[in-house]
C-alpha cells in the first residue's frame, strides 16, 4: 500500500505542479512445455513531480520516497522547468483544468492466493492439455499480473487515488505438421486481480478446446490469396482497428504532429453505421478492462467521442493539446511507471455495436475472408495499417470455408471505416497487449464484427 | 551499493538459498524532450534495481524491487524462498561458475547538459532548414549512466560503470493535404562530438520522408528483389534470432534446431555478435545469466556457428551456451556498391521501413512497405504506398542475391543493405 496523504507537499510548490507516488507490481509464472520457465516477482515504485513554467515542463523523479527526497524530487522538477523555459522564447497560456478529488481501490476482497496456488493453477491446465490433446507437440501457459497504484495530487487542487490490477493468463499451443510448426495464441482474463479472474482452472477449458480445434484447422489450412478482399473482421480486429488505426491516429499529439486525421474533424471518416468511442472507465453500465477515472494530469476523465455516425468528433487531449487545439480536456494524460511523464493515451477505444447478425454477414459474402484473430497491429500517421492475422476461414458463397494459415491485413483506415456495410450487435473487449508509445501502457480495445474490404498479404 | 550485492547474497543464503545471485544497479537519467517540434520537456530520473534469484533443490524464485534498504532487501529474499520453495523442480536451474573478479567501466560518467541543449537545438534548426515541411514529431534525447554490481553464490563478482547517450526521432512530412508515412532512427554514441545530421541514416531517413508525401501504388501482383535497408533488417535478424533463442528452443519449435553446422543462409552472409566492439556504444561486459561476455559469430558465410542459449537454455537442450546474450550484430560488408544493387535491379523494393506481423514459427511473413521506393530497370522510381510483401525468413537467408559495401553504424549494430530474391510484392 502506497502513501495516500500527499497534501503536506503541496507548500513546496511554486508553479504549476503534479505530485504523483506510485507503485507498480508485476507478477509473472510461465510454464513450457511443463516445466517453470520464470517464476518472478517485481516491485517498482517511487515519487514523480512534473512542473510547468511558460510553456516548458520540467520532471524529476526518485525510487525513495522520504519528506527530503518528495522535497528534492519537486525542487529539481522545478528547476529543469526554469532551466528549459528560460531559453526558450515562447510563452504560452495558463493551462486548463479540470478538477477531481476521487479514491478506487479494485483490490480483490477474496482470500489472495499465494505463488504456490498460481503455479498449481498453471499446472492444472497444463495437465488438462496433456490428457486431453496429446497430439500437441508443446505448449506455454504464461500468467502476468499487474497491479498498479497510484496517489496524485496537483496545483489545480485536484486528487486522486486508484489501485487498478490486470490478470491474464497467455497460452499458446503448437503442433507441427508435415515437418512445419503452426502457433495458436490466445489470452485469458483480464480487469481485476488473479483471485478475479481465475477461481478455478476448469472455467478455461472449453476455450483451450476451442483454441485447440481452430489449430488444427490452421495446421491443414490454406494459404489467403493476396490483394483487396470482402471481409468479415471479428470482434478482436474491429478492436484492433479502433485502437491502432483511429485511436492513434486521433491521439491529439499525434494530430499535433502531422497526423491525417487532422483532414477529417468535423468530415465524413466512416460509414454513417460506424460509432467509434475512447471509454474512460464505463461501457454500457460495466466497467471497462482499463478504467481511467482521474489521468495523471489530474482530470477527471471522461469519454472521448471520437467518431459518431461516421463523422470525426473529437480527438483525445492532455492539457498541453486541449491548449492547442482550444478543445475540452478528456482525461487521456497516462504515464506507465512513477517515473514516466504522463503521454497522451487511449484508455478503452471501441468500435460500438450495430444492427446485424454475425451469420448474415458471412452470409452476404460470396468470395472473401473471416478474420478472426490478430497477433500484433501497427498504424501510421496516415492512417495505414497493418494486422498480422493468425486465425481465420476463408468465406465461399456464403459458407466459411478453410481455415487461412498466418497472414497480414492492410489498408488505409480513414478508407476501409468507409467502406463499413455490415456492424453486428454485439461486441467484446480485449486488453491482453500492452500499446507502446515511449512508453508501455496497459489499454483496453473492444468492437462488435464488421465488414469491411481490405487488403490481404497471402501468396 | 558496492557491498549491498554481497549483503543481499548473505541474506538470500540465511533465507534458505543453495545457489544465489543479486544484481544491483544505480542509474540516472538526463533527458531532452520535443513534442510537435518544440522542446518541451527536461527530465531527471534516478532509479534503483535490486534483483535477488534464489534456487533450492533445483527450485527458483526471483524478484524484482527498486528499493535499496536492507528491510526491504530481507523481505524480498524470504519471498524470492518462498516463490522458489512453490516451484517445481528442475536441474536446469543454475548460476554461472566461478570467475575473476572484474571491474568494467565504457563511456561518459557525466553529462554535458549545455551541449545537450546545444546539439538539439542546432538539429531542430537544421530541421526547419533544410526540410521545412517536416514535422520533428517527437525527440528523445538522454544521457544514461548505470553504475551496477552482478554477484552470485559461486563467488562471481563483476562491477560494471557504463554511460552514453541516446538520440531518437521521429518525424512526418505535411505538404498541404499530403501526409508521408512518419519514420524515426536512433542514434547511441559516448560523446557529443558531431552534430546529429551528420550521424548514421538521421539525414538520409528525414531527406527521404521530405520526398514521401505523394505516393503511388504499385498494381497488381509479382515475385521481385527486396533491398532491405539497415534499419530495416532489425525485423529479419531479430525474428530469425528469436528462432535459436531459450524459449523456441526449449519449447522445440525452432526450424533450426537440427541445423547447428550447417548451411542457413547464403554464403555471402557472416554475423557477429560482437559486445565487445569498441565501435559499438551500446557495447556490454556481461551476459544476462552472469558470465563475462564474449564476442562470437553466429552464422559464418551462411553457416550456423551457435545458437544464442543461455545457461538455462543450454541446460535444457543439451546444447552450448552462447558465450553472450546476443545483440550488438555486425554483418560482413559485400562487394556490390549501393548504386550498383540498385542498377542491377529489374523489379523490386527498396524496403526503408517495415511494418509487418510476427514472422509465424515456420518464417512465413507478410506486411506492409512503408517509406519504401519502387525499383524498375535499374532506377529508383517512386515512393510507394499500400503495398505489401510477403515471403519466408528461412528461404529467403538462402537467397541473398547482393550485400552492399556500406554499411551504417548507429552505435548499437553494422548493417549493410541486403538484396533478397523471391518475395511476393502486391499492391492494390
Amino acid at each position: 500500500m502506497i502513501i495516500k496523504e500527499l497534501e503536506k507537499y503541496r507548500k513546496f510548490f511554486t508553479e504549476y505542479t503534479e505530485l504523483r507516488i506510485q507503485e507498480n507490481r508485476n507478477t509473472r509464472i510461465s510454464l513450457v512445455k511443463g516445466d517453470v520457465m520464470s517464476n518472478n516477482r517485481s516491485s517498482e515504485g517511487g515519487v514523480s513531480a512534473r512542473v510547468y513554467k511558460d510553456g516548458s515542463w520540467g520532471f524529476a523523479s526518485d525510487p525513495v520516497i522520504s519528506d527530503e527526497i518528495v522535497k528534492k524530487v519537486i525542487n529539481t522538477a522545478t528547476d529543469n522547468a526554469v532551466f528549459l523555459s528560460s531559453k526558450q522564447q515562447d510563452k504560452k497560456s495558463e493551462l486548463i483544468s479540470r478538477k477531481a478529488s476521487l479514491s478506487k481501490d479494485f483490490t480483490t476482497t477474496k482470500p489472495k492466493k499465494s505463488q504456490k496456488e498460481m503455479i498449481e493453477f498453471l499446472k492444472e491446465i497444463d495437465d488438462h492439455i496433456i490428457e486431453k490433446y496429446p497430439d500437441l507437440t508443446s505448449r506455454a501457459i504464461t500468467l502476468a499480473a499487474l497491479d498498479m497504484e497510484k496517489t496524485l495530487i496537483t496545483s489545480d487542487e485536484s486528487y486522486s487515488y486508484s489501485m487498478i490490477p490486470r490478470c491474464l493468463v497467455y497460452l499458446v499451443l503448437t503442433l507441427v505438421k508435415d515437418g512445419k510448426p503452426y502457433d495458436l495464441f490466445q489470452s485469458y482474463g483480464g480487469f481485476g486481480q488473479f483471485e478475479d479472474n481465475f477461481d478455478d482452472p476448469a472455467v478455461l477449458f472449453d476455450g483451450i478446446r476451442t483454441q485447440y480445434e481452430h489449430l488444427v484447422n490452421k495446421a491443414d489450412g490454406i494459404y489467403a490469396k493476396a490483394g483487396m478482399h470482402d471481409v468479415i473482421m471479428d470482434a478482436e480486429l474491429a478492436g484492433i482497428l479502433a485502437h491502432e488505426a483511429i485511436g492513434h491516429t486521433t491521439e491529439s499529439d499525434i494530430v499535433k504532429g502531422g497526423s491525417v486525421a487532422a483532414d477529417y474533424m468535423n468530415k465524413k471518416a466512416a460509414s454513417e453505421i460506424v460509432n467509434l468511442v475512447d471509454f474512460a472507465n464505463e461501457a454500457f453500465g460495466q466497467i471497462c478492462p482499463v478504467p481511467v477515472f482521474v489521468d495523471d494530469e489530474g482530470t477527471l476523465a471522461q469519454d472521448a467521442v471520437i467518431i459518431k455516425d461516421g463523422v470525426l468528433q473529437s480527438y483525445m487531449n492532455n492539457k498541453d493539446t486541449a491548449l492547442y487545439f482550444g478543445h475540452e480536456l478528456t482525461g487521456n494524460a497516462r504515464a506507465y511507471r512513477f517515473n514516466d511523464e504522463p503521454l497522451v493515451r487511449m484508455r478503452n477505444t471501441a468500435i460500438l455495436p450495430g444492427t446485424c447478425k454475425l451469420e448474415d454477414m458471412i452470409a452476404s459474402i460470396e468470395d472473401g475472408y473471416y478474420l478472426m484473430k490478430s497477433y500484433n497491429g501497427q498504424a501510421d500517421s496516415t492512417s495505414e495499417f497493418m494486422f498480422g492475422v493468425q486465425l481465420g476461414y476463408e468465406i465461399k458463397n456464403g459458407k466459411l470455408g478453410k481455415a487461412i494459415k498466418d497472414t497480414t491485413i492492410s489498408g488505409v483506415a480513414f478508407d476501409v471505416l468507409k467502406s463499413v456495410s455490415m456492424v453486428s450487435d454485439d461486441m467484446s473487449w480485449d486488453c491482453s497487449g500492452m500499446c507502446g508509445k515511449k512508453q508501455p501502457i496497459p489499454v483496453g480495445m473492444g468492437g462488435p464484427a464488421i465488414k469491411c474490404r481490405v487488403n490481404i498479404g497471402g501468396k | 551499493m558496492k557491498n549491498l550485492a554481497k549483503y543481499s547474497l548473505k541474506v538470500l543464503q540465511n533465507a534458505g538459498a543453495e545457489k544465489a545471485v543479486c544484481y544491483c544497479s544505480k542509474s540516472e537519467m538526463h533527458e531532452l524532450n520535443v513534442a510537435s517540434g518544440e522542446i518541451s520537456l527536461f527530465r531527471t530520473n534516478f532509479d534503483t534495481d535490486i534483483t535477488l534469484i534464489g534456487m533450492a533443490n533445483d527450485r527458483k524464485g526471483s524478484i524484482s524491487i527498486n528499493k535499496a534498504d536492507e528491510k526491504s532487501i530481507e523481505a524480498a529474499a524470504v519471498q524470492v524462498m518462498e516463490m522458489a520453495n512453490s516451484s517445481n523442480p528442475d536441474p536446469a536451474n543454475d548460476i554461472a561458475e566461478k570467475q575473476p573478479h572484474k571491474n568494467f567501466s565504457h563511456g561518459p560518467q557525466k553529462p554535458d547538459l549545455d551541449k545537450m541543449y546545444f546539439r538539439l537545438s542546432e538539429f531542430m534548426d537544421y530541421a526547419k532548414k533544410h526540410y521545412p515541411k517536416t514535422i520533428i514529431e517527437e525527440i528523445n534525447f538522454s544521457f544514461n549512466k548505470q553504475l551496477s554490481f552482478y554477484a552470485n553464490s559461486n563467488n562471481v563478482y563483476f562491477e560494471i560503470e557504463k554511460g552514453s547517450y541516446q538520440f531518437v526521432v521521429m518525424f512526418t512530412t505535411r505538404d498541404g493535404q499530403k501526409t508521408s508515412s512518419f519514420n524515426y532512427a536512433a542514434h547511441v554514441s559516448n560523446d557529443l562530438n558531431k552534430p546529429f545530421s551528420e550521424c548514421s541514416s538521421i539525414d538520409r531517413l528525414i531527406k527521404q520522408s521530405s520526398e514521401q508525401t505523394v505516393m503511388h501504388t504499385i498494381a497488381g501482383k509479382f515475385e521481385g528483389d527486396v533491398i532491405f535497408s539497415p534499419e530495416c533488417l532489425n525485423n529479419v535478424i531479430g525474428s530469425v534470432f528469436s528462432y535459436i533463442r531459450d524459449y523456441n528452443m526449449i519449447k522445440g519449435s525452432s526450424v533450426y534446431k537440427n541445423k547447428l553446422d550447417k548451411q542457413i543462409a547464403s554464403e555471402k552472409l557472416t554475423i557477429h555478435s560482437n559486445p565487445l566492439s569498441e565501435e559499438l556504444a551500446s557495447r556490454y561486459s556481461i551476459t544476462n545469466d552472469g558470465y563475462e561476455a564474449k564476442n562470437l559469430t553466429i552464422i559464418e558465410k551462411g553457416v550456423l556457428k551457435s545458437f544464442l542459449l543461455g545457461l538455462y537454455g543450454a541446460n535444457k537442450t543439451g546444447l552450448r551456451r552462447a558465450v553472450n546474450s546476443g545483440g550488438c550484430y555486425i554483418i560482413e560488408p559485400g562487394n556490390t556498391s549501393f548504386d550498383e544493387m540498385i542498377k542491377s535491379t529489374k523489379r523490386g523494393i527498396l524496403l526503408c521501413r517495415f511494418s509487418g506481423g510476427n514472422p509465424s514459427d515456420n518464417g512465413d511473413f507478410s506486411g506492409v512497405a512503408k517509406n519504401s521506393y519502387f525499383i524498375e530497370d535499374g532506377e529508383i522510381k517512386y515512393p510507394i504506398n499500400e503495398t505489401m510483401i510477403t515471403g519466408n525468413l528461412v528461404e529467403m537467408l538462402m537467397n541473398i542475391k547482393q550485400i552492399s559495401k556500406e554499411r551504417e553504424n548507429p552505435g548499437y549494430q553494422i548493417y549493410p543493405w541486403i538484396k533478397f530474391g523471391g518475395v511476393t510484392i502486391s499492391g492494390k
